[in-house]
């Protein structure tokens, strides 16, 4: 029993660590995004969709979706990802991307404004939204 | 100085009755407890104390405003205030902003001199894995900061695979300087400085380079240190039959006033599968004038394990003494006299070698434990060691 109780704990932990994360944006945004677009526009590299309209980028203040999100796509671990913005943030070269408290909190953003673009877990992916790729 | 500032930004505001500025306040600190010692007496940097802890020399905190002002403008200003300076508020930076294209930005107000490649940010202890900057390098100009306008541009490369920044600054800075050999602070100015900047970066590397070059505004510091040190040697050189454009020849050659000075850098760094090497070189010297062209380096290699980085350093400051600007001075009394000088104004320099620890125990801020040691020339410092453990927060 104590065996099946650590198998699952551990496939648990597994799971967890490896929790896979979608990108969203609006249903109307038409544009292809890979990994390298969604990047640049949370790097503050690029401020536009690959079809020229304005991307603003949305993330989540904290959790597993966030750590997640920042190791597959960005490619910084969290502090990291911290110190690169308060480079650009205090030397005026950008602001970092606004976070918010929920999932829902993005969907609902997100839903409501073709020019952002954020993460949430994958089954947090409702019809409200468009899923742009899965990291 | 500081409300001109103020109202600049208050205005910028202001004259857009129809804009609601969206406003963002960000935010950086440190507190750190730092512990000095040295063979001599005097503490190794002067913020510190030297055999007692200080809780002042190394805290620090900022917080910045930028409002939004829409269609690609905005108006930032941060508030700074440093334990060395009994905390008093500043208005570190104070600029307007006008976002060109994706490429460009171009700003204008109160802004960071970018001397070295981390000087827009040496304030920010968050940013980097140190308790603080390499002093051989950051060594805390007075001139940080510039009024003036700068471009900043950045350009992707190989579809998006390297970056390059860069950043083309013109301005002017007007203030004190501490000069070891005067004992404190000397009032100098910098007029026209012309700055530029470039770092090309890919994920993991970067490298970089960067040269400013000012006019030295310094009747202060001629007439406040460098002649008086010179009179001695005048005088006996006057009564030894040294003639009036004898003396000329030689304060002309010390002067620092509208003399060149040449500040530039260059390195590397990378961040690779959780190993981390910088690398930094700096140079500068004002040019033809009573100065040790000075010479400073280091190279830091960190490993990341998880939530901690340990970085061990090493760092260095030479100056190089010539006597070519003395070229002309003829007297013997008045040469001796003027390599006198510069040999006292080139004998400070120090090297130093440590080892730091990050833990980043929070998401917003880092706990950091740093143990240094080397040798300073001074000779009421020597041998030296610093220990420190303080957080650095950043929101």
């Amino acid at each position: 029993m104590k065996i099946i109780k650590f198998v699952l704990l551990f496939s648990g932990l597994i799971a967890f660590t490896s929790q896979a994360v979608t990108v969203i944006v609006h249903p109307s945004n038409a544009d292809a995004l890979d990994k390298k677009v969604v990047k640049k526009i949370f790097l503050g590299k690029s401020t536009k969709f690959p079809g020229g309209s304005q991307a603003i980028p949305i993330e989540l203040k904290d959790g597993a979706s966030r750590a997640s999100f920042l190791k597959a796509v960005v490619g910084k671990p969290e502090a990291k990802y911290k110190a690169y913005w308060s480079k650009r943030v205090f030397t005026g070269k950008g602001q970092a991307p606004r976070s918010v408290d929920s999932e829902a909190e993005i969907i609902d953003l997100i839903s409501k404004n073709p020019n952002l673009i954020g993460y949430v877990s994958d089954d947090a992916v409702t019809d409200s939204v468009k899923a742009a790729g899965k990291f | 100085m500081k409300k001109p500032y103020l109202k600049l930004l208050a205005l910028s505001v202001l004259v857009t009755p129809y804009a609601v500025a969206e406003i963002q306040f960000n935010g950086f600190g440190s507190v750190r407890a730092t512990y000095s010692e040295s063979d001599n007496g005097s503490a190794p940097f002067s913020y510190l104390d030297e055999g007692d802890i200080t809780f002042k020399g190394e805290s620090l905190f900022a917080l910045q405003a930028r409002a939004d002002l829409g269609e690609g403008l905005s108006a930032t200003v941060q508030m700074f205030a440093e334990g060395r300076d009994d905390f008093d508020i500043e208005a570190r930076w104070a600029y307007v902003s006008y976002q060109l294209d994706d490429t460009h930005q171009i700003n204008a107000g109160k802004l960071a001199n970018p001397i070295f490649h981390q000087s827009e940010y040496e304030k920010v202890g968050y940013a980097h894995n140190f308790s603080r900057l390499p002093v051989a390098v950051y060594s805390g100009f007075d001139f940080a900061t510039m009024e003036g306008i700068s471009l900043n541009s950045q350009f992707e490369l190989a579809d998006g695979d390297y970056t390059l920044d860069t950043k083309l600054s013109y301005g002017n800075w007007e203030g004190t300087v501490f000069l070891a050999a005067a004992g404190g602070d000397v009032p100098l100015g910098l007029d026209n400085i012309f700055s530029f900047n470039a770092t090309l970066s890919g994920d993991w590397w970067k490298v970089f380079a960067g040269a400013f070059i000012t006019e030295m505004n310094a009747t202060g510091l001629d007439q406040g240190v460098i002649f008086p040190f010179a009179q001695p040697g005048i005088d006996l050189a006057t009564s030894l039959g040294a003639t009036s454009s004898d003396i000329n020849e030689l304060t002309s050659s010390l002067a620092w006033h509208e003399k060149d000075g040449l500040y530039w850098f260059s390195g590397f760094g990378f961040d690779y599968n959780n190993f981390i090497v910088d690398f930094e070189y700096a140079n500068y010297a004002v040019d033809d004038a009573a100065d040790a062209p000075n010479e400073a380096w280091y190279i830091a290699f960190g490993y990341r394990f998880g939530d901690y980085v340990v970085t061990i350093h090493t760092e260095e400051q030479t100056q190089d003494i010539e006597y070519d600007f003395l070229d002309n001075v003829q007297h013997p009394v008045l040469q001796a006299t003027g390599r006198g000088i510069v040999d006292a104004l080139g004998a400070v320099e120090f090297e130093g070698s440590g080892i730091s620890l990050r833990y980043d125990f929070h998401p917003s801020a880092a706990f950091k434990l740093d143990y240094f040691s080397g040798e300073n020339t001074r000779a009421d410092i020597g041998d030296y060691t610093i220990v420190s453990a303080g957080i650095d927060v950043v929101f």
